[in-house]
């Protein structure tokens, strides 16, 4: 009787310890088919269909696809069909897909890149259906930095995909156009969702947990192009308070675990019937670049000190130089979605939890707005220039106002003041 | 006592078992068998010979009449590897000068570029790697590769690449043991792209006009090619513009030295109409503004290959630059450039990590 108490303890610890959700860790067995797989790459006539095999496939370098057309890549399932870079020595990318034209990429996995799982560049059409991308072993920031990642490309579906262990993002779509991102399960990355400066992206219908950030939609300034024109829906995003672990480097970096979704410098988002769930630092942050940029001269002038910032003081960032480059959100319509996020401490390893933390107390707002306005804020009239505006329809919704840029002087929780009569879109 | 025991081997076997496929290294070492018969999927020539660029001995390396040698100023790194180049002209035709950018050269023109070690471990003679050719028709650039076989008697069609095992002694002595990454057909894009379309990197008139020792007299090679019909157009010398030496400092300042390895080794891709225009970052010759040269430029899709720091370039520190870090590493994910090279190429670290230490802060 004592033996099997023992063995019952003993068994349960194991089976806690290995299903610690903070590794990945499937059995693979290997077998080679890179030479054939290359060259079947590379002579892929257009129009016609490359079938993988099943099994696990080891890769010592990227696959890559350039300049085709109309060519559809085909397992046998997620779980039958994986490709695997683990320890790769040549190129940074799993899969490698440039100048191509309607590419569909349907029912296999790709894991352990050394960078990015899937690359796509300078496509037009490109489909993921029914793909996993992941990292095997420890989540940390070992891992590579972006699941699916398609940049510059015209015309994106991922669809009913699944990515996890992204120490950047999960599914990205970067400087793109056209993009819808439905129906996919995103856990355990950094970003769960980010579209950055992209055009008309539709985000709906993903199950969205246990990432740092949930759906992130970011305009950063340099780039090739600018975003706006999202709609984020019918999402499901719960629990995502995974400790940050990307690097300082990254913008990523700046995302306090604990949040559901975040839109920054972004004009033209419609956020509705989400479900934001269970997030310890907030649900929805709208926030402007300024917010990032002065969190970065925290971290320049003081690296190893946990102190607030007092106020946002003026700077001089190149930025300011790009005249297509607009540092404020606006045009921001948030509505009818159904939050609880009452975990009770926001993330202490960053800036923006520390301060809701001293600010406003053990209280996780469901939606925050900054406070950071552009100089022509108000127009003429005195009311909130079209471009700038926030609105804001929702029931018995957490609401804080940061006023971060007057030293949080004029912070409030008083949502009303963002109730539109007119809805600018 | 019994229960002990085995509690103890079921917790080593549980242990085990939890840390089955964690941490257990990977490698993979794709074989090289040298072919007997070659598959060329009508591509071009099975053989190297068969185009018939050399005469006598292969491996000699000995042109024949169109077949032009070149050097130009500051090469890209590829593992110390030594480069042979040649340009093959169809008879009768030549190249037009143009003044930036790559020359103009008439269709059926094939660039050749042999990678060699000239020191080998056990071996009295160089060993030639491989042969790259870009071969012009129809204004159109196509990449092939060619393999050398281990008795250097000629060199085979290969489209998906390999590696190959190779023990050089550097210039300092050190036994170098690498495994030289041959690219595939679809690699070659990565770095030749530009606007999505395959173009030749290095012949420029910048990078070619260059003085060597030719017959024993010192020449310059635009002068040669001129002189002998296969460049027309070209201007008086003294309006040539000219690609600094990466290694000569007695001739050029380490700002232009700094500028010409980053052009050559980072602008190929890193350039408004290159593949990694996704940057933000342009390390070309003719970019002048400092952001996008990478000077307190934040990366865009780093990752962890930012190394934790925050900006391309820091003047004054070397140390909290980006691109110092990229360049100092030999780890895929990290490295830059990310292809071509499996070693460290500490000379143009060291050139780069001057500049950025000399730069006013």
């Amino acid at each position: 009787m004592k033996i099997n108490f023992s063995l019952l303890i003993l068994l349960i610890l194991f089976i806690i310890s290995c299903k610690s959700n903070n590794s990945y860790d499937p059995v693979r067995s290997y077998s080679d088919i890179q030479k054939d797989l290359t060259a079947k790459f590379i002579l892929a006539e257009d129009s016609s269909v490359i079938e993988l095999p099943e099994g696990h496939f080891l890769f010592d370098k990227s696959l890559s696809l350039e300049g085709k057309s109309h060519l559809t890549i085909k397992g046998k399932g997620i779980d039958k069909t994986v490709l695997s870079f683990k320890g790769q020595t040549d190129g940074a990318e799993g899969l490698r897909i440039t100048n191509c034209n309607s590419i569909t990429l349907e029912d296999f996995t790709v894991e352990d890149a050394a960078g990015d799982n899937i690359k796509v560049m300078d496509t037009k059409d490109i489909t993921f259906r029914r793909m996993k991308v992941a990292w095997t072993g420890k989540i940390n920031e070992d891992n590579g930095a972006y699941g699916f990642y398609p940049v510059m490309c015209n015309g994106v579906i991922i669809e009913e995909c699944e990515s996890m262990g992204s120490s950047d993002a999960g599914v990205y779509v970067g400087q793109s156009e056209n993009v819808i991102i439905r129906n996919n399960i995103v856990y355990q990355n950094v970003a769960g969702i980010e579209s950055e400066n992209s055009d008309n992206v539709q985000i709906y219908g993903n199950e969205v947990y246990d990432n740092t950030g949930g759906i992130l939609v970011f305009n950063l300034p340099g780039l090739s192009r600018y975003g706006r024109n999202i709609k984020v829906y019918e999402n499901n995003v719960y629990n995502n308070n995974r400790k940050n672990f990307s690097v300082p480097g990254a913008i990523v970096g700046y995302v306090p675990a604990g949040a559901g979704m975040i839109i920054l410098a972004t004009s033209n988002v419609e956020v509705y019937q989400n479900s934001i769930k269970g997030h310890k630092t907030g649900g929805i942050a709208i926030v402007s670049y300024e917010l990032i940029k002065a969190m970065d001269e925290m971290n320049d002038e003081k690296p190893d000190e946990a102190e607030l910032p007092d106020g946002i003081a003026a700077f001089n960032a190149d930025y300011k130089s790009d005249p297509n480059y607009d540092p404020y959100p606006g045009k921001i319509y948030i509505h009818n979605n159904v939050y609880d996020n009452n975990k009770w401490i926001p993330d202490l390893n960053s800036d923006m939890g520390k301060l809701l933390l001293v600010k406003n107390g053990l209280k996780t707002p469901d939606v925050i707005i900054d406070g950071i306005l552009p100089d022509n804020y108000l127009g003429e009239n005195g009311r909130v220039n079209d471009a700038y505006k926030i609105c804001i329809e929702e029931e018995g919704v957490k609401f804080l106002y940061l006023d971060a840029e007057n030293d949080f002087k004029g912070m409030h929780e008083n949502v009303n003041n963002y109730k539109c009569e007119q809805i600018i879109l | 006592m019994r229960t002990n025991h085995f509690i103890i081997i079921l917790t080593t076997i549980l242990i085990i078992g939890c840390n089955k496929n964690t941490d257990d290294k990977v490698e993979k070492t794709t074989a090289i068998d040298e072919p007997v018969e070659v598959e060329t999927y009508g591509l071009g020539k099975a053989w190297l010979s068969e185009y018939g660029f050399f005469e006598n001995e292969l491996s000699q390396l000995k042109p024949v009449e169109n077949v032009h040698p070149y050097e130009i100023n500051s090469p890209l790194f590829s593992d110390y590897a030594s480069k042979k180049r040649f340009i093959y002209l169809p008879e009768g035709e030549s190249i037009n000068y143009v003044n930036e950018g790559i020359l103009n050269f008439p269709s059926g023109t094939i660039l050749i570029k042999n990678f060699l070690y000239k020191k080998i471990q056990n071996s009295e003679s160089p060993k030639i790697i491989e042969t790259r050719l870009l071969i012009k028709n129809d204004n159109e650039w196509k990449p092939l590769t060619y393999i050398w076989k281990e008795d250097q008697s000629d060199a085979y069609l290969e489209i998906v690449g390999a590696r190959k095992p190779v023990q050089f002694i550097s210039e300092d002595g050190e036994l170098m043991d690498i495994k030289y990454s041959i690219p595939d057909l679809n690699q070659c894009q990565n770095c030749h792209n530009k606007n999505e379309v395959l173009t030749p990197i290095g012949p420029t008139a910048g990078q070619l006009n260059k003085y060597v020792i030719n017959n024993g007299k010192k020449v310059n090679q635009l002068a040669v090619l001129a002189g002998n019909g296969s460049l027309s157009g070209l201007p008086e010398l003294k309006n040539v513009p000219i690609v600094a030496q990466w290694d000569n400092p007695g001739h050029f300042s380490i700002d232009q030295r700094a500028r010409a390895y980053l052009d050559m080794n980072c602008g190929h891709c890193h350039n408004p109409q290159g593949s990694a225009k996704t940057s933000g970052l342009n390390l070309t010759l003719d970019e002048f503004d400092e952001h996008k040269l990478g000077i307190n430029k934040k990366p865009v899709a780093a990752g962890k290959a930012s190394g934790n720091l925050l900006y391309d370039i820091v003047k004054g520190k070397p140390e909290e630059s980006i691109i110092v870090f990229r360049m100092d590493s030999d780890k895929p994910e990290i490295m830059m450039p990310e292809l071509g090279r499996s070693l460290i190429h500490k000379e143009g670290v060291e050139l780069i990590r001057q500049w950025i230490k000399n730069m006013d802060e």
